[in-house]
């Protein structure tokens, strides 16, 4: 469903140089799997996931979402995905209803299927005592809930979430991840990048430890335990961390 | 495709503008400029979600409804209190005599001037006179001479002005009305109005002073008159009167037509700008732009979508604007008017002046908005989108205030200049010269429509830019930075180095041009051109460009175009130059007459001096030095940098308006964008600087060698019939007269002719160069592929 093939991306940085936020990145995630990228802030999962959703232009490499090329189709590809993340906010002059509809709209669903489509999301996402409310008078957790019927609303096969828990209660959290699970289960392909241990831990099916742009370790939580010899995914991800950190020493003005 | 029904419902495209709508062909279909393919559906629920999401917002609410409609009346109101503020300010006026003040006709009555010397008791009211006799001043000021006293008096700002008579002032002028006294030494001293022009009170005193001051001579003078029993008429024996034909509503039409497009255009830009911020920068700070970035709607359409919002607020500010302070001007005309008895009439603005607005302002604001759009974009957040307000009304407003400069009319050379044009033909439509007008509405739509899409172009392109979109907060450090671009240099330059070079050229020219200037004093001598020359071309232009190709590229060599092309594109590009040269040189007829030169005694000193040298030294410094240094500097640097834009032709002409620019005179620097469109051409399809030096070289070449009179065909066929060359000689002189004629002023010039045949041949040649296979930019690879996938996207 989606392959990334040794997707690199430099930025200018007067500091630093040349400054590569992500370094030859390979993985592919398939349907009815939460595909998840774990590391620490600055490790580039948003890079590779706004890659993905074509925001950003990889400098080298390439990747496809179900089979279209994100540099050369990007816009056949952000209809097949669902994109949400910390950087994506809801509109404060909208009410939750009128947002949703725009994006069903932009993503060109005739009215009828998209109001069906609303009317089932809004009450499974039990959305309906805040359909008319402005997006400014939202609490978090309301946001959280629009911006995900919005990723959601032309029923995409691939749906990105990137660092989606950040700053949400633990209510608001779970009922998260409840959200995500369901969607695996609907067979879409789901790609969540987290820097928290026991989400990842719960939720994903495969995972990828980034660290400094680069996957350091990638498969299921149960091939990661075995070749690393290390049951707890935390002690495992700082032994990759700190391995890594030997092999290549920190620059100094960093 | 599993679990993905919208699919089907989504073959809503719109219709495709790519295929062949809106396509602006330029030099006979050689470069065609094309705005990507989108779909109005998308651009439509853009517009109307932005549209209601401004009027939801109460600050743009109040900007363009609440504030016009308070504003106004406020104005009106201040004005008036001002107004009455003034008036009512009297002056302090001393009188100080030495001796005897004359009595009759009287000057002073009481604390006032005499009521003989004013129209109306409020004049006379204003000014409030005191005299005083010099020799009763006060204890203090005895050491004082009168002039120094007076001068005091008003330097203190105890008086607003002081009139000081000298000591005989009333002997002299009393022999001098019985023609007692003609000699030189009898002459009437001059009273002095003694006044402060650096403060206002004191100069507006000195006006009314001076005013009742010749009132009173002229009253003196018809009293002289009437004793000796000269009637005072013959002094003014006549008066002349003066009609004016122009009719009540076309007197009202000149001052409207004055000021209402000034207005419209400063709200039109106003009223785009605040939109375009919150659109833009505030989205961004938001956070909402990547979501809508991730949405299937293409960037050309997010900006389409959001340049229709704006343009739809800045035609209504502008127009709540003019219509608020219309209402509010006429009710204060009206008042003003019926006070002054009518002095100040001034009809309401004839209708037929709104329509015409109307229509003036659509595309006036869409070329604001778009530009403001642009700015906007670049901006990371609202305050700092404020802060490039100012710029760029300093960039417009030169164009704005043109067009009312008294003796500015519209002709063709003024309608090519954007936002001028239309303010001008605006302004002949309101003055009812509509039929005037109308051979200048093309020029000014072509000109509009081509300023509108470049500026769109320029948004789209900066919603593009993931620099411009993700832009982060950084500390400057000027070291830092400059020793990144040398050691993160690439192999050729980026368009921003290549930019900054053009700007660098320009910007050593100039000064060189003002010293020369400065230094340059008499006549122009052929060392003195030798020396600018040369400086010239090798400090300004030469410099720069080779000094950043080494320090800032990998390869100098790649970046200089330093490489060796086919042979046969030597032949090619010099037969190329030859045969563009009939066609240059009618085109400079036509520049010339749209423009005609003013700086003909410069010019005139610049070919006395060129042609004082000989045809070879003339050669070698307008044709060789230019030819290598302007080169590497244009077709080198910037255009190598310029094409990393991944638009081929978008750095050719951006190249060639640096090219022209670096040209003083404006009228040069027409002709030279357009050579160096083609020398760009041949340098991209032949990948090498030699070709375009030597075109450079032949065209410049012809320019002095058919300038000066030294080349002429006759003698050369008298040479070739000296060498027993008959047919060169038949040649010659049949050539001479198929290709030249001899023009009015007694010069040589290209006949028809000549013209069709070098059209013929460049064609022919440029048809050549674009068969030849060039070597593409990384990013002018990846634009092509992508537009070649979506118009395969749109055959499916």
């Amino acid at each position: 469903m989606i392959h990334a093939r040794r997707l690199t991306k430099t930025y200018a940085d007067l500091r630093r140089g040349k400054f590569v936020a992500i370094d030859g990145v390979s993985f592919d995630a398939e349907p009815g799997q939460v595909y998840g990228l774990l590391g620490p802030n600055g490790a580039g999962k948003t890079t590779v996931l706004r890659i993905l959703s074509t925001v950003l232009r990889p400098t080298e490499g390439t990747a496809t979402v179900n089979g279209r090329d994100v540099v050369l189709e990007p816009e056949q590809v952000r209809r097949q995905i669902g994109f949400m993340s910390a950087n994506t906010a809801v509109y404060d002059r909208m009410t939750a209803w009128e947002m949703v509809e725009y994006f069903g709209r932009l993503y060109g669903l005739a009215d009828d299927a998209l109001h069906a489509r609303m009317e089932e999301i809004f009450t499974r996402l039990k959305m309906n005592d805040i359909r008319n409310r402005l997006g400014g008078k939202m609490s978090t957790g309301m946001k959280q809930k629009v911006s995900i019927a919005r990723a959601i609303v032309h029923d995409p096969p691939v749906i990105i979430f990137d660092e989606a828990t950040a700053g949400l209660d633990v209510l608001v959290a779970r009922s998260l991840l409840q959200a995500v699970a369901e969607l695996r289960d609907q067979g879409k392909c789901v790609i969540f990048s987290t820097h928290i241990m026991r989400e990842a831990e719960k939720l994903c099916d495969r995972i990828a430890i980034m660290h400094r742009g680069t996957i350091l370790a990638e498969g299921t939580l149960a091939e990661l335990r075995a070749r690393h010899r290390e049951h707890d995914l935390e002690e495992l991800f700082f032994q990759l961390i700190s391995e890594h950190d030997a092999r290549v020493p920190v620059l100094a003005d960093e | 495709m599993r679990g993905c029904p919208c699919w089907r419902t989504n073959d809503r495209v719109g219709f495709d503008l790519s295929a062949d709508g809106l396509a602006l062909v330029f030099f006979a279909g050689t470069i065609s400029f094309r705005i990507a393919p989108m779909s109005w559906h998308n651009v439509k629920l853009i517009f109307f979600r932005e549209v209601r999401d401004q009027l939801r917002d109460r600050r743009t609410l109040f900007m363009i409804a609440v504030l016009p409609l308070l504003l106004y009346p406020l104005l009106g109101m201040s004005f008036f209190q001002l107004s009455q503020f003034l008036h009512k300010n009297a002056s302090h006026i001393l009188v100080l005599a030495q001796g005897a003040l004359p009595d009759a006709p009287a000057l002073i009555e009481g604390q006032h001037f005499s009521p003989a010397l004013f129209d109306t008791d409020d004049g006379r009211n204003l000014l409030e006179v005191q005299v005083l006799q010099f020799a009763d001043r006060s204890k203090e000021s005895r050491d004082l001479s009168a002039e120094e006293y007076a001068q005091q008096a008003v330097r203190l700002k105890v008086y607003d002005a002081v009139v000081l008579f000298p000591p005989d002032f009333v002997e002299k002028l009393a022999r001098r009305r019985t023609n007692a006294g003609t000699e030189e030494q009898d002459k009437v001293p001059f009273p002095d109005i003694i006044h402060n022009s650096a403060q206002e009170k004191s100069q507006f005193a000195y006006i009314r002073v001076n005013e009742v001051m010749n009132r009173w001579m002229d009253l003196i003078g018809k009293e002289s008159l009437e004793r000796q029993h000269v009637s005072p008429e013959s002094i003014r024996p006549f008066q002349i009167h003066s009609t004016d034909v122009a009719d009540e509503g076309h007197k009202d039409a000149a001052i409207w037509s004055k000021i209402l497009p000034f207005v419209l255009m400063i709200w039109a830009l106003t009223g785009a700008f605040y939109p375009a911020v919150d659109l833009c920068a505030g989205e961004k700070e938001r956070g909402t732009l990547e979501t809508l970035l991730s949405s299937p709607a293409r960037r050309s359409e997010i900006v389409c979508g959001k340049l229709l919002t704006v343009m739809t607020f800045s035609m209504a500010t502008s127009l709540l604007n003019l219509t608020f302070m219309a209402v509010t001007g006429l009710f204060i005309i009206q008042q003003v008017g019926s006070a002054a008895h009518g002095a100040l009439s001034l009809g309401p603005p004839p209708i037929t002046s709104a329509l015409w607005m109307l229509v003036a302002l659509v595309p006036i604001s869409a070329f604001f908005s778009a530009l403001c759009l642009a700015v906007a974009a670049f901006a990371r957040s609202t305050k700092e989108g404020q802060y490039y307000l100012m710029p760029l009304i300093l960039i417009i407003m030169p164009l704005m205030v043109l067009p009312m400069t008294p003796g500015v009319e519209l002709d063709l050379g003024k309608s090519l200049i954007p936002v001028t044009g239309v303010v001008l033909l605006l302004r002949a439509a309101l003055e009812g010269n509509s039929v005037q007008a109308i051979p200048f509405i093309a020029p000014v739509t072509i000109v509009t429509l081509i300023a509108c899409w470049l500026a769109i172009r320029w948004a789209v392109d900066q919603f593009n830019k993931e620099s411009v979109l993700f832009r982060e907060g950084e500390r400057l450090d000027v070291g830092m930075w400059l020793r990144r671009l040398v050691r993160d240099r690439e192999d050729t330059p980026s368009p921003a180095e290549a930019i900054f070079c053009g700007i660098m050229i320009l910007t050593i020219k100039f000064i060189l041009d003002l010293r020369f200037s400065a230094v340059q004093t008499g006549v122009l001598t052929f060392d003195t051109f030798t020396v600018m020359v040369l400086v010239l071309q090798l400090t300004a232009i030469l410099t720069p460009a080779l000094l950043m190709a080494v320090m800032l590229t990998g390869r100098p060599d790649r970046t200089l175009l330093l490489k060796w092309p086919r042979w046969l594109s030597l032949p090619a590009v010099v037969v190329l130059a030859v045969a563009l040269n009939p066609l240059l040189g009618l085109l400079q007829k036509v520049v010339v007459a749209l423009y005609p030169v003013t700086m003909l005694p410069e010019l005139e000193q610049l070919t006395k001096a060129i042609s004082s040298g000989t045809v070879w030294q003339g050669i070698l410094l307008i044709a060789v030095v230019p030819a290598i240094c302007e080169e590497l500097a244009f077709r080198g640097f910037i255009l190598s940098g310029l094409r990393r834009t991944g638009g081929k032709w978008r750095a050719i002409i951006l190249t060639a308006i640096f090219f022209g620019v670096t040209h003083s005179i404006v009228q040069q620097s027409l002709l030279a964008t357009l050579t160096g469109c083609v020398i760009g051409y041949i340098a991209i399809q032949t990948g090498s600087i030699v070709p375009c030096m030597l075109f450079h070289f032949t065209n410049n070449a012809l320019t002095v060698a058919l300038s000066s009179t030294t080349v002429d065909w006759n003698s050369i066929s008298a040479t070739a019939s000296a060498w027993h060359c008959g047919w060169l000689a038949t040649f010659a002189q049949e050539g001479w007269g198929l290709l030249f004629q001899i023009d009015k002023q007694g010069e040589s010039e290209y006949t028809l002719i000549a013209q069709i045949l070098g059209a013929v041949v460049a064609a022919a040649l440029l048809y050549w160069l674009s068969r030849q296979r060039y070597v593409h930019t990384k990013e002018e690879t990846h634009r092509e592929t992508v537009r070649d996938l979506a118009a395969a996207e749109a055959r499916t």
